[in-house]
């Protein structure tokens, strides 16, 4: 028997089955992203499917309401298949995107953003210098005479224009030095690595290709984006994003361990991100930038712990298990040609070193990228994403922690949540006396609302707090047209009515949004304060805050400190910093100074794991009132009742 | 020279709040020392002690209790008798049989009880519930619309429901309501700071910061109160400045040590004695941990506590 799955916005697929397989498993194997964050055990609702045609057996959940049920409406989850049926899939792959607004330097704003980074790492003195060569060569072709072959030839070639002594030449070249020797003539371009006295050849090839590229990899969780960098010239060739294709293995990083423990499953989780996330955006990139693959020379990766295990292939299991000790920190010694990256196979594929379990690359090479290990004064650097990552410290010291912030700051968790695209609404204020809303959203002037971005939350919950409309727990305390409240009592408040919104959808917010949001701030703001604590510091020692993220550089810091969720500091002393992540990877990768530089800031960074710490979880209960159950920590937030 | 030992009340102090009406009436709190520190400064008011009265009373069969209560079958019978405990300074009456999932007795049954009570005794009246969020809300509305005027608690408003008994018990009917929260301080501050936010003065507020039978996870209640209580002296933090109420027989009038009678446990002794000795125990812990009133249930067990709390204070 077998299975159709038609998707919305794309070509159907059609699996063989037998009867009684599960469907979201089937889903799984015929590669059809369907969300399931909760890795399919029922609890989490999201991985909807609504069937068209035959039958399936499926337990009835209290995510479908009978309506929904009879509309044909089941969770794949906890389906199983009984005969040949159709069933019609969501169009997921764009609810995937919409967890996150990716800083992926797709906006002046964000490149500004990046290319002050570069400069800020210049000044701290790390010059962007690398050990890659492409050397143009015009050798005389053999004759009888000249009888030397050719690998000799080349080597003599390489020592007279570079002036070193040895030259080393791999299989991957020596295979088609002839041939490509012959075809241009002897003038040729070599491209490689200097290493003291040594030059390893890399490849080998026409005089009109002599470009060495380097790719900057930042793998988020839910979103990779990537830059290719001219290695001589440190300019950007290409630039892109895509969302990070395990997420139809879980959501978070603990449901992506769970699936790579099963049989099988680090080789499905490594093919998801190498074969079916990395490979066609390198390839999409090569073909913007005009070069070939092979002309990536230094490939450098910023990912947190689980994502580099999962890219490595190796065993993700300790990362979640206590005593939470992963396979590795730094490691060396990965090559392209390991991972069959479509790059030249030579070419180092450099991890941005953990330093915890839940500390990863992606965060050392932001730090690296924030420059605060340079600096006298005393700097928080925070990375808002699934994961909530803090730095805290200055050219002496530098402590990291990790919170689980879950998916709010980028729109997942929330009702009407969204990326940062057109129709989001990315700012907000309300009117105290008539609770009417001002709406800034995002697209050409007249654009309707879709949906409701990271920023747009926090400006909606802090003004909603301000205007005395939500209480400290983020319950609706006053009553009008704009608040709106379901069978059960949990209110709402509207942001744009059906008549108003793009989609005839009402567009709010709430109370269990709210309480999700509050939640996440919660995580952050009491690792902060954990942090802070552990050093013997408090809020008023912080010089700057530097923050970074998917949540993007729309976000209202006074509205965040408002709230609670970011300290209660002169607002001067922040900066949104973008995708640091993906800003220390370049770096690594043009600079082998900022390579050695994110080792050292990688070992000199001390990791607080804040589930084993005592106090903890009390400050996060103290963090999850708006804006602190402590308000002396948060004198400037205030409420206008 | 002779020794003068230094003192050191705290510049915070314990909201002092009064409970009844006329002669009857009891303060609790007042303090600005940690519990029975007499030497740093005078306890303004000792803590109290509560009799529970419930209304699924004539499943007790501690022999002592059904003796105190020989003759008694109304819940305002029990009450007047309880008056007469020795040690006893208020009456708690707890509403057990209105939970839905039990035997789901009606408000108007509960209310006609409760205002009983009040026409028969003079000593204050706490009222507890069913702890069901819904019922609970409607039974203490409508028995404080009831007893106004006797300046009467409701144990408890909780973060679910503090908004419909804050604005009943407190606002509409002038009453004390009582904030339970989970061994957690945070938690409880947060309901103290909301049920503040609905403009509830301070001086109307009782806390249960949370309850266990000692060996219960008792650990959490004992430092929760340490915490609250220093907090409130020692940071002057306003919004844990009330006083505490303790409900202590619910909690260890269910446990096995109470409950298990002498033939399956021959080697523990006399039930009715353990039941003492759990009430005693937990009851003097919560006393010394911060405490301003204990809810306890057996005659001896209050007799027991009042003198510990003569002798201290």
């Amino acid at each position: 028997m077998k299975v159709t799955f038609q998707i919305e916005g794309a070509t159907p697929v059609e699996i063989e089955c037998n009867a009684g397989d599960n469907l979201l498993e089937l889903a799984r194997r015929a590669n059809v992203a369907i969300d399931a964050p909760c890795s399919g055990n029922g609890s989490c609702g999201k991985c909807r499917v609504r069937l068209m045609d035959g039958q399936l057996d499926s337990i009835k959940s209290r995510h479908i309401s009978d309506e929904e049920y009879e509309a044909g409406w089941r969770l794949s989850c906890n389906s199983k298949v009984m005969g040949d049926c159709t069933v019609f899939v969501p169009d997921i792959a764009s609810a995937y995107q919409s967890r996150m607004k990716t800083a992926d330097l797709s906006s002046p704003e964000e490149v500004a953003i990046f290319e002050k980074c570069q400069n800020d790492l210049k000044a701290s003195g790390i010059t962007f210098a690398n050990r890659f060569r492409s050397v143009l060569l015009q050798m005389s072709e053999p004759t009888e005479e000249d009888t030397m072959p050719d690998n000799e030839r080349l080597t003599w070639a390489v020592q007279d224009a570079l002036g070193v002594e040895k030259v080393e030449i791999p299989y991957f070249v020596m295979v088609k030095l002839a041939s490509t020797l012959r075809s241009h003539g002897f003038a040729v371009c070599v491209k490689g690595e200097l290493a003291g006295d040594t030059f390893r050849c890399m490849d080998i090839c026409g005089s009109d290709d002599k470009m060495i590229v380097g790719c900057a990899i930042d793998i988020g969780t839910t979103t990779v984006s990537m830059v290719l960098a001219d290695l001589e010239t440190g300019k950007i060739l290409a630039k892109g994003s895509s969302g990070n294709g395990q997420i139809r293995y879980g959501a978070d990083v603990i449901n992506r361990i769970i699936e790579q423990s099963k049989p099988g499953g680090q080789k499905k989780l490594q093919d998801a991100i190498v074969k079916e996330t990395l490979t066609p955006i390198i390839a999409k990139l090569c073909q913007t930038a005009g070069i070939t693959a092979s002309s990536i020379v230094r490939m450098s990766i910023g990912a947190n712990t689980t994502m580099n295990h999962l890219l490595v292939g190796v065993d993700a299991d300790p990362v979640r298990m206590d005593p939470y000790i992963p396979s590795f920190f730094g490691w060396q010694g990965l090559k392209a040609g390991d991972l069959s990256l479509p790059a030249n196979p030579l070419a180092d594929v450099m991890i941005a070193p953990n330093i915890g379990s839940y500390v990863g690359g992606d965060i050392t090479a932001g730090t690296l990228a924030a420059t605060i290990w340079d600096k006298d004064e005393m700097s928080l650097f925070i990375d808002l994403g699934t994961n909530g990552e803090i730095v805290f410290g200055n050219r002496d010291f530098l402590m990291s922690c990790a919170c689980s912030a879950g998916p709010a700051f980028e729109g997942g968790d929330i009702s009407c949540g969204m990326r940062a695209t057109d129709g989001a609404v990315e700012a907000c204020t309300v009117d105290k006396d008539t609770m009417e809303p001002t709406l800034q959203v995002v697209g050409e002037p007249g654009q309707k609302p879709v949906g409701i971005c990271g920023s747009g939350i926090i400006d909606i919950i802090s003004e909603l707090y301000r205007c005395g409309i939500i209480n400290a727990r983020g319950l609706f305390t006053r009553e009008g047209d704009r608040v709106r409240r379901d069978r059960h009592g949990c209110g709402r408040y509207v942001l744009a009515y059906e008549k108003e919104s793009e989609t005839g959808r009402e567009i709010s917010i709430n109370e269990v949004d709210i309480d999700n949001f509050i939640r996440a701030k919660g995580a952050i703001f009491s690792a902060i304060d954990t942090l802070l604590r552990s050093v013997d510091m408090t809020v008023d020692m912080i010089d700057k805050v530097y923050v970074a993220g998917g949540i993007g550089s729309g976000i209202n810091m006074k509205n965040a400190v408002n709230i609670g969720m970011l300290p209660d500091v002169e607002l001067e002393k922040f900066s949104y910093i973008g995708n640091s992540s993906l800003s220390g990877a370049y770096a690594l990768a043009v600079s082998d100074e900022a390579s050695t530089k994110c080792a050292e800031v990688a070992a000199n960074m001390t990791y607080l794991e804040l589930s084993t710490y005592p106090g903890y979880m009390d400050s996060f209960v103290a963090a999850c009132f708006i804006p602190h159950t402590d308000a002396k920590l948060f004198p400037s937030s205030h409420q206008e009742v | 020279m002779s020794f003068v030992p230094k003192t050191q009340p705290f510049s915070g102090k314990i909201n002092a709040v009064t409970l009844g009406t006329g002669d009857k009436a009891i303060v609790i709190g007042g303090q600005n020392v940690l519990p029975f520190y007499t030497f740093d400064a005078p306890i303004e008011n000792a803590p109290k002690i509560g009799v529970e009265i419930s209304d699924a009373a004539d499943t007790w069969t501690a022999p002592a209790i059904v003796d105190f209560y020989a003759g008694c079958t109304t819940m305002a019978e029990r009450a007047k008798k309880a008056e007469t405990m020795e040690g006893a300074d208020f009456l708690c009456l707890h509403f057990e049989s209105a939970d839905p999932n039990g035997a789901n007795r009606s408000v108007e049954d509960c209310v006609a009880d409760a205002k009983a009570v009040a026409d028969a005794v003079s000593m204050p009246i706490v009222i507890m519930g069913c702890k069901n969020i819904e019922k609970d809300g409607e039974l203490f509305s409508k028995i404080a619309e009831a007893l106004q005027g006797k300046n009467i608690l409701a144990l408890s408003a909780r973060a679910e429901d503090y908004k419909t008994v804050g604005a009943s018990v407190a606002l509409a009917y002038g009453q004390k309501v009582g904030a339970e929260t989970a061994d957690d301080i945070n938690l409880a501050k947060q309901l103290n700071i909301m049920l503040k936010g609905l403009s509830i003065a301070p001086e109307n507020i009782v806390m249960n910061i949370g309850t266990a039978a000692v060996g219960y996870g008792y650990e959490y209640v004992a430092s929760t109160l340490d915490r609250v209580r220093a907090a409130a002296l020692a940071q002057s933090d306003a919004d844990l400045q009330m006083p505490i109420m303790a409900p202590v027989s619910p909690d260890t009038w269910g446990v096995k040590e109470s409950i298990a009678s002498e033939e399956d446990e021959p080697t523990w002794g006399c039930a009715e004695v353990r039941a003492i000795d759990m009430e005693v125990s937990t009851a003097a812990a919560d006393l010394v941990g911060g405490a301003d009133a204990v809810i306890l249930r057996h005659p001896a067990a209050v007799a027991t506590i009042k003198q510990f709390i003569n002798e201290l204070v």
